[in-house]
């Protein structure tokens, strides 16, 4: 159960309505999965730099660091995750680049 | 003033572990001469390197956790950083964060719990009670929804 009817205001805004502009497409938006900040829905409070098991999903092949947009992290979370990225980086535990 | 620091240094693959133990030794005599307490050492082993530093590609990893002053870890950063046999290095502050993780934790239990009590049940969660009950509506939502548009 998600608390409040919040997720439904994104549904007709979705790419699917603007592109195309199809009826049958406008008015069964194109479902996509509710996205959650995995630390706030694990309940994790330590986002820890030496752990490099928790943050290598969130630095995808080239390494660079996945956008919230896309990886559902909420801000406060997402803030943390880069400074623990930013300091795994210099410790290279994890890589700034992938050539 | 006494702070919590987190040392971590990655000493060059060509160290010996003799030169390793004798590294730790002087941050222990730095640490010791200036009124400081090691509270932790942990001696993380050889690993590969996300990337090539200098010419090395491996390294052995220490943490030292370090219970002291400011000026104490300034110089422990300016031994490290003449040192040719450490690599890299950085020191972090932790005792802040440390605190903000522990009392985030223990509002956690106290809030689950006293809506458990709420609720009629023992406050605290019985084995075989499902992957994760009633502790959900304290999930923190209010920025879940802003990025949802990829």
């Amino acid at each position: 159960m998600f608390p409040g009817g919040k997720r439904s205001a994104g549904g007709p805004k979705g790419r699917a309505g603007q592109g195309q502009g199809k009826d049958a497409q406008q008015r069964r938006p194109m479902f996509r999965r509710r996205k959650v900040c995995k630390f706030c829905a694990d309940k994790i409070d330590d986002i820890n730099y030496k752990d490099t098991k928790l943050l290598m999903p969130f630095v995808p092949e080239r390494a660079k660091i996945l956008p919230r947009r896309i990886s559902g992290t909420c801000a406060i979370h997402q803030r943390k995750l880069r400074v623990a990225i930013m300091r795994a980086r210099q410790l290279a535990l994890i890589p700034y680049t992938a050539d | 003033m006494h702070r919590k620091y987190e040392l971590v240094y990655v000493v060059s693959p060509d160290a010996s572990d003799d030169q390793v133990a004798d590294l730790h030794n002087q941050v222990a005599a730095i640490v010791d001469r200036m009124g400081g307490q090691i509270e932790k050492t942990d001696n993380w082993g050889r690993r590969k390197l996300a990337y090539e530093i200098g010419r090395h590609k491996e390294g052995t990893y220490v943490l030292e956790v370090i219970v002291g002053s400011g000026d104490l870890m300034k110089e422990i950063d300016r031994r490290l950083k003449v040192t040719d046999l450490v690599i890299r290095h950085l020191v972090v502050r932790v005792d802040e964060e440390q605190e903000r993780v522990e009392r985030a934790r223990t509002k956690r239990t106290e809030s689950s719990r006293r809506r458990r009590l709420a609720r009629g049940l023992p406050p605290d969660r019985q084995p075989g009670e499902g992957p994760r009950g009633e502790v959900d509506e304290d999930r923190d939502d209010r920025f879940g929804d802003l990025g949802a548009e990829v």
